[in-house]
C-alpha cells in the first residue's frame, strides 16, 4: 500500500515538472533561428503560400497562444509533424526511441559487467596492480570523447580485424528485419525464430555498445568502489568480521549494502544517456531519437526537437520511478 | 615509507609546509604528479602556442595538402594543407578558453545562487517561495538531455564562442548551485553563524564572509573535473558541426574535418588531435581527484598517515 | 527549370550530419569491405545508394535530389532528346543537345508520349499527336486531356509549374487547346525559341488525369497530397514502397510503352554519409553510389569491380558576390575577389583534378558558352592594385556562408580565407546546415555564399536569363544591369537563334567583366558503379534514370 501511495505522490509531483520542461524547452527551441514554411516548400513558393502555410502551422501567432496550442495538442498525444521526414513526430519518436533504448540498455549492461566487479575488488585492496589499473581506467573512462573512441574500436576491430560488420545502421542491409513487435531488434528477432537477423543485429550492436559500456564502467567503477570502501569500513561489517563470519559471507554483505548507490549511479547515467548517446548513434548511423533531435535542432525542425525532449523526460521519470522501487526491494528499511 | 620533511622543519612558514606536503604527496601518488604535469604544460602550450608553433595555424597551403606526418611537418597535414602539429598546439587556446570560462561562470553563479537558496531554505518568508523555486526551476533544467540542450542553446545564439561559453555555463550551473546548497545547509546550523547573526552582522555580510568561505571547497574541487567536461563537450559539438567555426583550431572540429581524409586511408588528421584532447582531459581528472583526496580532511589524514 | 546540387540542401534535409560527422560511419571503412553479393548481385534489382529518399514525389513543388530520381522513373514526358555515345566515356551515351538548324526548333529531339510534332516556323505554336495505346500505371489510356489537365494544373498550383509558364510566356490557360482526341496544341501570344526544348525537361511530365481527378477532393483540386506519395504517370516504372529518411522500392511496369525496363526492382536506399555510399559500392552491397567526393572517387577508380564514368555535365560551383551589400556593390573589389581567387590549386586539391575551371558563367557543354571573356587568373597583385583603386587599400572584413552538407565547400573557403588574408581581406567562415542553407541563399542577405547549380534546359538564353536577369528569382547575388536585362528580354522572344547567339555573347562578356560571382569550377558529373552495370546516360537534370541500365551479359 504504501509503494502505491508513494508512486501516487510521485506522479502528482511529475506533473508540474514536465510541464515546466516543455515550458522551458518550447521557449528555447522557438528562439532558434529558421522558418519551416520556407523549407518545407522550397525555393519556388511564392510570398503568398508562405504565408498560408505559416497560418496554418500557426507559426505566425504569439508565442503565447502557440504555447496554448501546443499543451492542447501534447495532451492528446499529438507531438505535431515534422517537416524532414513529413511524419508525425510521435511515430517517428516510437520508431526510433526503441533502437536508442536497446543501445543503451546493453551499453550499460556491459559497463555494470565491468566497472562493479572492478570496483569490488579494486575496494578489497588497498594496493596493488588491480587497484592502481581501477583507478587509471575510472579517470582515463571519462576523458575519452565516445565518439573518438567508437571510431579507434571501428578502425581495429572492423578495418583491422574485420571482426564486426561494417558501421552502418542497425542490421545489415541485406537482412530483412523482424517484424516489429518490441522496436529491439533483438528481442524481436528472437520472437520471430529467425536467427539470420538476431545475429546481425548483434552483430551491430557489438561496437557501439563496447563504446558506451568502456566510457560508463568508469563512473560506475568509482561509485561501486568508494561505497564498498565505505560499507567495508562501516561498523556492521566490522562487526560481522569480528564476529567470524567467513570472509565471503562478508563481502556479500557488503556488496548487497553497496548496491542501492550503484542503482543511483546507473539509473543516473540511464537518464543522461537515452540524449547524450547521439555522437556514437551518429558514429554508427543508429537511427536512433537523440539523432533525430539533433538534426532537429540543426535544421530548424522544432517538433521533433520537443518530442524528443518531452519524450526523454518522461522516460528518465519512468525510469527514476522504477529505481526507487527497486529501492524497496533492495533495502528493507525502506518497506519500514 | 616515504622519508617526509614535515617532522624537520617545523619553524618553516606554513606555505612552504603546505608546499612540502604537497611534494610528498606527489611522491606518494605519483599519478597526481602526471596530472599536474598534464595540466600545467597544456598552459603552457596554450600562452606559449603563437612563438612554438612551426606553421599558422590557420594557413592553408595547397601545396602541401596531406602530407604524412614527416620531418617538415611532424604529425602532417590536413586536406587543406594546414600543419596539424600547429593546429594541435594552438587548439588549448581556444578549448582551455571555452572550457575554463564556462566553467567559472557556472561555478561563480551556481554557487551564489547555491548559497543563498541554501541560506534562506526552511525559513517562513517569500525567501522560501523563492528557493523553493530556483530548486524546481534546477530540476527542470537538470531534466534536459544535457547534449541536445547545449546544441539548442548555440543555435539560438548564434555558431560562436561565445555560444558555447554560454551554453557550457549553462548546462553546468545547476550542479553547483546544488552542490552550494547543500553544503549551506549544513553550515548554516553551526555556532559561527548563529553568532554572526546576534551580533548583527547582515545577510549578505554572513553569507559573504563566514558561510561561502567556508562552503566553497566541494565546489573547488569540482572545478578540476568540469573544466574536462567542458572540453569533451566542447569537441562533441564540433563533432556535429555546433561548435567553432572552421578553421578555429580546436580539437573536436579538427577530428570531424579529418575523418573524411580517414576512408582514403590518412588517419593522420583525426588521430592527433583526439589523442591530445584525451590527455588533457586525462589531466584534469587527476587533478580534480588529487583536489578531492586533499580537500576531504578525512583521506588527507589517510594519505599522510601513509606519508609518515 | 533550373536545377541544384546547391539544393543538396534538400539532398541533405534529413542527413545535416553527413558531412563533418556523420562521415566518422563510412570514415574508417578499410578496402576489404566484406564482399555481401546478396543485395546487388540479382539480376533484376537494382539497389542505389543515394543521399537522401525522395522528399516529396511533385515535381510542381520538391526539388529534392532523390525527387528527380523518382520523377523521371514514374513519369514520361512528350518528347525527349536523341541520345548520341559520350565523346569521354565508351559505353555511355549522353542527349545530343547541339545546335540543330535543320530540324524544327534547332533540337534534335524524338517523340516519347508524342508521336509526332508540328512546330510554326515563327515559334507561336507546337501541335503534338499522341501515341495511341499508352498506359498509365492505373490503366488509364493517354489522350489530348490529360496533357490539357497537366498544364492546368501548373496555372492552378503557381509552384515550380509556374516557372514554366513564364519561360515559355504561356499567359492563361486556354494557350493549351485540345484538338482531338490525341491531339493537342500549346498556343503563344509571342513568339518563343523553347516551345521545343523545353518538353523534354525532367520537369515537365505528364500526369494521368483520370487518376488524379478521382482522388482529388474539393481542398485539394489538383491531388497534390496523392502525387506528393503516389504517382499516376505514363512512365516505365511505379512506386512500390516509399519509407522516407530510408528507402523507396520501384518496381518496373511490364505494360510500360517502350517494353518492361531490364532492372524490375529498384531500391534506392538512403545513406546520408558519401564515406559510406563509396564502401557499399565498393563493397559490392550497391549498384550505384550517388554524389561521391573527389577523394573517393580518385580512390574508386583503381578498385576492381567499381567503374567511374566521368562525363561533361552541366554543373557548376560559385560563391555569390551580393551586389546590394557593401563593398560587393563596387565592380572592382568584385574582380579583386577574382583575381584573389586561388582557382588552379582549388582544382588540384579539392576537386583532386576532376572538374575545369568555370572560365565563364553558363555550362561550357551547351552552344553559346563562351570563354574568351575570362580574365581572372590568379594574381593577388592585380587583386591589391584593384582593391586600392576601389578605396580599400587595406582591405575589409566579410563572410562567406557554406554549406555544412556539401564536402568541398570548406576546404576551398579555407584556401580562399588564407589567399584573401594576402589581400587584406578578412574573410569570416559561416558554416550553415545543409537544410537551411537553401534557405539563406535565397535571403540574399549573406555578402558572399557558395551556389552549386546548372540549368537544366540546355539553352544558352534560359542558362543566363536565370542567374543574370534583375526579375529572375534565383539571381542570387543580385545583379542588375539593364543592357543585361534588355538582351536577355530579347533573346527570349526570337526564335532566331543565330541572332540570339551574338546577343547573349555580348551578355557573358558585359558579366564577366563585372563578376558577380567568384568562379570556382565546373565539377562534372561522376556515375560511381559496379562493373557489369551498363547503359548509363547522362542527362542535363544530373540525374540517372533507372530504365537505363542493365547487367552486361
Amino acid at each position: 500500500m504504501q509503494v502505491l501511495r508513494y508512486i501516487g505522490r510521485r506522479v502528482l509531483f511529475v506533473v508540474p515538472q514536465l510541464f515546466g520542461i516543455i515550458l522551458v524547452s518550447f521557449f528555447l527551441v522557438k528562439l532558434i533561428p529558421g522558418d519551416p514554411a520556407v523549407m518545407m516548400l522550397g525555393p519556388t513558393a511564392s510570398e503568398q503560400s508562405i504565408a498560408d502555410l505559416r497560418d496554418k502551422l500557426g507559426v505566425s501567432k504569439p508565442l503565447v497562444v502557440q504555447f496554448g496550442r501546443y499543451m492542447h495538442d501534447v495532451v492528446r498525444g499529438d507531438l505535431g509533424t515534422s517537416w524532414q521526414t513529413t511524419r508525425p513526430v510521435t511515430e517517428d519518436l516510437f520508431q526510433r526511441f526503441p533502437a536508442t533504448l536497446e543501445l543503451i540498455t546493453l551499453g550499460l549492461l556491459v559497463a555494470i559487467a565491468i566497472g562493479f566487479p572492478l570496483g569490488v575488488a579494486a575496494a578489497r585492496r588497498k594496493r596493488g596492480a588491480v587497484r592502481r589499473f581501477a583507478d587509471y581506467y575510472g579517470l582515463l573512462a571519462g576523458a575519452v570523447p565516445d565518439f573518438w573512441l567508437a571510431l579507434v574500436l571501428i578502425f581495429v576491430f572492423y578495418t583491422l580485424l574485420g571482426w564486426s560488420p561494417p558501421p552502418l545502421g542497425r542490421i545489415d542491409m541485406a537482412v530483412i528485419p523482424p517484424p516489429t513487435i518490441t522496436g529491439s531488434l533483438v528481442i524481436d528477432s528472437l520472437l520471430a525464430g529467425d536467427l539470420r537477423a538476431l545475429l546481425s543485429a548483434l552483430g551491430h550492436l557489438l561496437l557501439p555498445v563496447l563504446t558506451l559500456g568502456v566510457i560508463n564502467a568508469g563512473p560506475i567503477l568509482k561509485m561501486t568502489q568508494s561505497t564498498m570502501e565505505r560499507t567495508l569500513n562501516s561498523e556492521f561489517i566490522r562487526y560481522a568480521e569480528t564476529c567470524g563470519l567467513p570472509r565471503r559471507v562478508v563481502l556479500r554483505q557488503a556488496v548487497r549494502a553497496a548496491l542501492p548507490s550503484v542503482l543511483t549511479i546507473v539509473s543516473v547515467l540511464y537518464g543522461f544517456l537515452i540524449g547524450g548517446a547521439v555522437l556514437v548513434e551518429i558514429v554508427f548511423s543508429w537511427g536512433g531519437a537523440g539523432q533525430y533531435a539533433v538534426q532537429g535542432v540543426l535544421n530548424a525542425d522544432l517538433n521533433p526537437v520537443l518530442g524528443f525532449v518531452v519524450f526523454s523526460a518522461v522516460l528518465s521519470l519512468v525510469i527514476y520511478l522504477i529505481v526507487d522501487l527497486l529501492y524497496f526491494a533492495l533495502d528493507p528499511r525502506m518497506r519500514g | 615509507m616515504i622519508p617526509v620533511a614535515v617532522s624537520g622543519d617545523r619553524a618553516a612558514s606554513p606555505w612552504l609546509r603546505r608546499l612540502r606536503f604537497l611534494a610528498a604527496v606527489l611522491r606518494a601518488r605519483p599519478a597526481f604528479a602526471l596530472g599536474y604535469a598534464i595540466v600545467i604544460g597544456v598552459i603552457l602550450i596554450a600562452l606559449l602556442a603563437p612563438w612554438i608553433v612551426p606553421y599558422g595555424p590557420m594557413v592553408a597551403d595547397p601545396n602541401v595538402y596531406l602530407l604524412p606526418p614527416g620531418p617538415r611537418h611532424l604529425l602532417g597535414t590536413d586536406g587543406t594543407g594546414m600543419d596539424i602539429l600547429s593546429r594541435v598546439l594552438s587548439a588549448p587556446r581556444v578549448d582551455l578558453t571555452i572550457a575554463v570560462l564556462g566553467t567559472l561562470i557556472s561555478a561563480g553563479i551556481g554557487s551564489c545562487i547555491g548559497a543563498i537558496v541554501g541560506y534562506y531554505e526552511g525559513e517562513r518568508t517569500w525567501r522560501r517561495a523563492v528557493s523553493t523555486a530556483v530548486m524546481r526551476a534546477a530540476d527542470v533544467l537538470q531534466a534536459f538531455p544535457v547534449f541536445v540542450f547545449a546544441i539548442a542553446l548555440v543555435a539560438v545564439f548564434g555558431q560562436s564562442l561565445h555560444s558555447i561559453i554560454i551554453a557550457i555555463a549553462f548546462v553546468n550551473t545547476p550542479i553547483y548551485l546544488r552542490l552550494m546548497r547543500t553544503q549551506v545547509l549544513a553550515i548554516r546550523r553551526y555556532r559561527y553563524i548563529e553568532a554572526a547573526y546576534v551580533a548583527g552582522a547582515s545577510d549578505l555580510s554572513i553569507l559573504a564572509r563566514h558561510v561561502i568561505p567556508n562552503a566553497i571547497a566541494p565546489a573547488l574541487a569540482q572545478l578540476s573535473v568540469n573544466i574536462g567536461w567542458a572540453i569533451l563537450l566542447t569537441a562533441g559539438l564540433s563533432f556535429v558541426g555546433a561548435g567553432v567555426v572552421a578553421p578555429t583550431p580546436e580539437w573536436g572540429s579538427m577530428i570531424a574535418m579529418g575523418f573524411q581524409n580517414v576512408v582514403t586511408g590518412q588517419w593522420w588528421p583525426s588521430v592527433f588531435p583526439g589523442i591530445a584532447l584525451g590527455l588533457t582531459v586525462f589531466g584534469f581528472a587527476l587533478v580534480g581527484a588529487s583536489v578531492e583526496v586533499l580537500a576531504d580532511p578525512v583521506r588527507r589524514r589517510v594519505l599522510s598517515g601513509t606519508l609518515g | 527549370m533550373r536545377e541544384t546540387f546547391g539544393r543538396s540542401a534538400n539532398l541533405s534535409r534529413r542527413s545535416l550530419l553527413k558531412a563533418g560527422s556523420g562521415a566518422a560511419a563510412g570514415a574508417l571503412l578499410p578496402s576489404a569491405l566484406p564482399t555481401n553479393p546478396a543485395a546487388a548481385a540479382t539480376p533484376g534489382t537494382l539497389v542505389v545508394a543515394a543521399p537522401a529518399t525522395p522528399q516529396s514525389l511533385d515535381s510542381n513543388f520538391d526539388v529534392s535530389l532523390g525527387t528527380f530520381e523518382a520523377v523521371a522513373a514514374l513519369y514520361d514526358n512528350l518528347l525527349e532528346f536523341k541520345k548520341i555515345p559520350d565523346p569521354k566515356v565508351p559505353g555511355a551515351f549522353r542527349e545530343d543537345i547541339a545546335d540543330h538548324p535543320d530540324k524544327p526548333g534547332g533540337v534534335n529531339v524524338q517523340g516519347k508520349l508524342a508521336e509526332s510534332f508540328e512546330l510554326d516556323p515563327n515559334g507561336t505554336w507546337i501541335r503534338f499527336q499522341l501515341r495511341k495505346g499508352v498506359k498509365s500505371n492505373w490503366g488509364n489510356e493517354l489522350t489530348a486531356e490529360d496533357v490539357k489537365w497537366t498544364w492546368d494544373r501548373k496555372f492552378g498550383l503557381k509552384a515550380i509549374g509556374g516557372f514554366y509558364l513564364s519561360t515559355l510566356g504561356l499567359e492563361k490557360p486556354e494557350g493549351v487547346k485540345v484538338e482531338g482526341p490525341y491531339t493537342v496544341s500549346i498556343n503563344l501570344d509571342h513568339p518563343n525559341p523553347l516551345l521545343v526544348k523545353l518538353q523534354p525537361n525532367l520537369y515537365a511530365p505528364i500526369y494521368d488525369s483520370k487518376k488524379c481527378k478521382e482522388v482529388a477532393t474539393a481542398d485539394d483540386p489538383w491531388a497534390r497530397h496523392f502525387i506528393e506519395n503516389n504517382s499516376a504517370g505514363f512512365g516505365p516504372y511505379r512506386l512500390d514502397q516509399l519509407q522516407r529518411g530510408q528507402q523507396a522500392v520501384f518496381k518496373a511496369r511490364p505494360d510500360y510503352y517502350l517494353g518492361k525496363p531490364a532492372m524490375d526492382t529498384v531500391i534506392f536506399r538512403e545513406v546520408p554519409t558519401s564515406a559510406t555510399r563509396a564502401a557499399l559500392l565498393q563493397g559490392g552491397a550497391v549498384d550505384i553510389a550517388q554524389y561521391l567526393q573527389p577523394l573517393e572517387i580518385v580512390r574508386l577508380r583503381n578498385q576492381q569491380g567499381v567503374k567511374i564514368d566521368s562525363v561533361d555535365a552541366s554543373f557548376m560551383i560559385w560563391l555569390e558576390l551580393n551586389s546590394k551589400i557593401a563593398p560587393f556593390d563596387n565592380v572592382k573589389v568584385r574582380q579583386a575577389m577574382n583575381f584573389a581567387f586561388p582557382q588552379e590549386q582549388v582544382l588540384k586539391t579539392v576537386f583532386q583534378g576532376l572538374g575545369e575551371p568555370l572560365h565563364g558563367c553558363m555550362p561550357n557543354i551547351y552552344a553559346g558558352y563562351t570563354d574568351k571573356f575570362w580574365t581572372y587568373n590568379y594574381d593577388p597583385e592585380r587583386a591589391r592594385a584593384l582593391l586600392k583603386d576601389a578605396g580599400f587599400p587595406s582591405g575589409f572584413k566579410t563572410s562567406l556562408a557554406y554549406n555544412a552538407g556539401d564536402p568541398v565547400q570548406e576546404p576551398i573557403a579555407i584556401l580562399y580565407q588564407t589567399a584573401l588574408r594576402a589581400i587584406g581581406v578578412d574573410l569570416q567562415l559561416k558554416k550553415v546546415p545543409a537544410a537551411t542553407f537553401y534557405d539563406a541563399v535565397s535571403q540574399r542577405k549573406q555578402p558572399m555564399i557558395f551556389y552549386v547549380d546548372s540549368p537544366w534546359c540546355p539553352d544558352v538564353g534560359y542558362s543566363m536569363t536565370l542567374y543574370f536577369n534583375s526579375q529572375s528569382f534565383i539571381d542570387y547575388s543580385n545583379y542588375k544591369n539593364d543592357e543585361v536585362d534588355r538582351l536577355l528580354r530579347d533573346t527570349a522572344r526570337t526564335a532566331d537563334q543565330a541572332a540570339r547567339l551574338e546577343m547573349m555573347t555580348k551578355a557573358q562578356q558585359i558579366v564577366m567583366s563585372e563578376a558577380p560571382w567568384v568562379f570556382i569550377a565546373f565539377p562534372g558529373y561522376h556515375f560511381a558503379h559496379r562493373a557489369g552495370l551498363e547503359g548509363f546516360t547522362y542527362y542535363t537534370s544530373n540525374n540517372i534514370r533507372f530504365q537505363d541500365f542493365h547487367r552486361a551479359a
